[in-house]
């Protein structure tokens, strides 16, 4: 494209990179290199949408890569060639898919969605100083979705209630989170509509907007007590088609049902998530930054694996913290424990899905308690 | 250097044009995201003679400033430009005109300029720098085989006399 560059400079064949660099020493010992991300940036992107390459497509002849959805727009769109260089590209038949190069960023970008809630994040701050008016915009439609939420709500606390009169003394748990499930028994419980008025003054579902919505959307409860909690985090950044995100509470006595460890929705486990209490002292950089908020509290579909967690633990604290923690310590890398019993420590393997330790480890009915430990690597 | 092609006639020949419609585009959340990261990245670098900023709240329109390029008749002169992008970007070009006069054989007395990479040889990898930077080495290249001014293109190979009637007419319209 040597038409678009000023003529008068012949500097610009270099790369950035080639422009910057300094001698490197040989390395011979054990000296590990971190590359930094926004280095790799330039490679790893897909010049038509600027984003991470996503279902990676070559040319065939030239060897350029694009997003499989911009490349294709791009050919229907316009001119038959490579937008890169101008090779002709008949048809779709001129690319072919490049798997590797997938596999490639994915191992580079293990939490490619943390990547991407932060780069949303850098946008948003953008546009924010950019202009002031897109900021109220924003809140504006948060305030808007919240209030869509919350009649449909309150409707469903008074159905839950109705329900809950016309059975014996068998009060209901309410499930205030528009949770579909159908109410299960749940043996006498203290039903406290403290709760449920708390839960419907407690917005949920505004993550489909990024926006600067008030934080009491999705909140730390800071109270260490496991059975009785304001909040409840939602894990549904991930996509996890958790759709309750509410408050909810459960009595005390639920847990007179004993035994089938079975949380209100089969579907959903509930946990505490507490730091490694000998791993995670004081002196821990993680722990000083994230101070009391560092117990969280959080619903989750049964099938979620302890990857999943530890990469939403990733991406949950790196969002929390943010200014507080250095660039080095943004890439979180946890170990996950379970304690069956007091004191024990049992690390949980990645593909291990809640369910199944739920069911080998954790038989009370009352949230799953698990330890996180952090390692700076 | 970039062939030049009377927008008029390009325009109906223009593949880009014609599909605009028919393509059914991701959303603008895709469109203004890479506007974000455009600006960001012009933001960012700073380039010597070409800037660029969105014009409001609107992402979608911008306005550029280009400074005439050193060595040239152009030298010292400063022209602002809008930008404006269709829901199509980058599939299809912005449309790109002068705020500020300019006298050149390639753009015509409404601002609309005729280049190529505007047109037809666009493709989805330019952007708001590559497209300021091609207009400033336009001004330092025209093509006077295809003009929209023919004054300009008449008088172009007389430099003397053509820096001569662009000065008179830049200080006459640069506040306009």
């Amino acid at each position: 494209m040597s038409s678009t560059e000023p003529s008068q400079n012949k500097t610009w064949e270099l790369s950035l990179y080639e422009l910057h660099r300094t001698p490197q020493e040989v390395i011979t010992d054990a000296t590990e290199i971190a590359v930094s991300p926004r280095s790799l940036h330039s490679e790893l992107m897909c010049p038509i949408c600027l984003d991470m390459l996503k279902k990676t497509m070559t040319t065939k002849e030239c060897l350029h890569r694009f997003c499989n959805d911009c490349i294709i727009t791009a050919l229907r769109s316009g001119n038959k060639e490579c937008p890169t260089c101008r090779k002709k590209l008949v048809s779709k038949r001129s690319l072919r898919p490049d798997p590797n190069f997938d596999l490639l960023i994915s191992k580079i970008y293990p939490s490619r969605d943390e990547y991407e809630a932060h780069q949303e994040r850098v946008l948003a701050k953008l546009s924010m100083s950019h202009s002031q008016a897109s900021l109220v915009n924003s809140i504006t439609e948060g305030i808007k979705l919240q209030s869509q939420n919350r009649p449909q709500r309150s409707r469903k606390n008074q159905e839950d209630n109705s329900n809950t009169s016309n059975t014996n003394g068998n009060s209901e748990t309410p499930q205030n989170g528009g949770s579909t499930s159908a109410p299960k028994e749940t043996g006498p419980s203290a039903n406290n509509p403290a709760a449920s008025g708390q839960s419907t003054s407690n917005p949920a579902s505004v993550r489909s907007t990024p926006s600067p919505v008030p934080s009491n959307v999705s909140s730390i409860s800071k109270n260490t007590s496991t059975t009785k909690r304001a909040k409840s985090i939602l894990t549904s950044e991930r996509s996890e088609e958790s759709e309750s995100s509410d408050g909810r509470t459960e009595g005390e006595n639920s847990m007179d049902t004993e035994g089938e460890g079975e949380p209100l929705n089969p579907n959903e486990i509930e946990l505490v998530f507490k730091p490694h209490p000998t791993e995670m002292t004081g002196d821990n950089q993680l722990m000083r930054a994230l101070r009391d908020s560092s117990v969280r509290y959080l619903k989750t579909t049964a099938n979620a694996s302890v990857d999943h967690l530890s990469k939403y633990l990733a991406m949950r604290l790196t969002l929390d913290l943010d200014a507080e923690l250095p660039e080095a310590y943004r890439l979180l890398n946890f170990c996950i424990y379970v304690a069956p019993s007091p004191g024990q420590f049992v690390p949980l393997a990645g593909s291990q899905t809640l369910r199944q330790i739920n069911d080998k480890f954790w038989k009370v009915n009352k949230p799953l308690e698990m330890y996180y430990s952090w390692k700076k690597t | 250097m970039a062939q030049n092609i009377n927008p008029h006639y390009a325009s109906s020949s223009n593949p880009a044009k014609q599909n605009e419609d028919t393509i059914k585009l991701k959303d603008n959340h895709a469109v203004s995201k890479r506007l974000q990261k455009e600006l960001m990245e012009l933001m960012r670098c700073m380039d010597k003679g070409i800037s660029a900023f969105p014009e409001s709240e609107n992402l979608f329109k911008w306005i550029g400033t280009i400074n005439g390029p050193l060595d040239t008749v152009y030298a010292g002169h400063k022209y602002k430009l809008s930008l404006e992008f269709p829901n199509s970007y980058p599939y299809a070009p912005p449309a790109v005109k002068f705020i500020t006069p300019c006298f050149h054989p390639n753009v015509d007395t409404c601002g609309l300029i005729c280049l190529d990479i505007l047109k037809d040889k666009w493709t989805a990898l330019y952007d708001v720098r590559t497209v300021l930077l091609s207009i400033q080495s336009l001004l330092a290249e025209p093509n006077t085989q295809s003009p929209l001014n023919q004054q300009a293109s008449y008088l172009w190979p007389n430099q003397p006399a053509y820096k001569k009637y662009l000065d008179d007419f830049y200080n006459k319209h640069k506040d306009s």
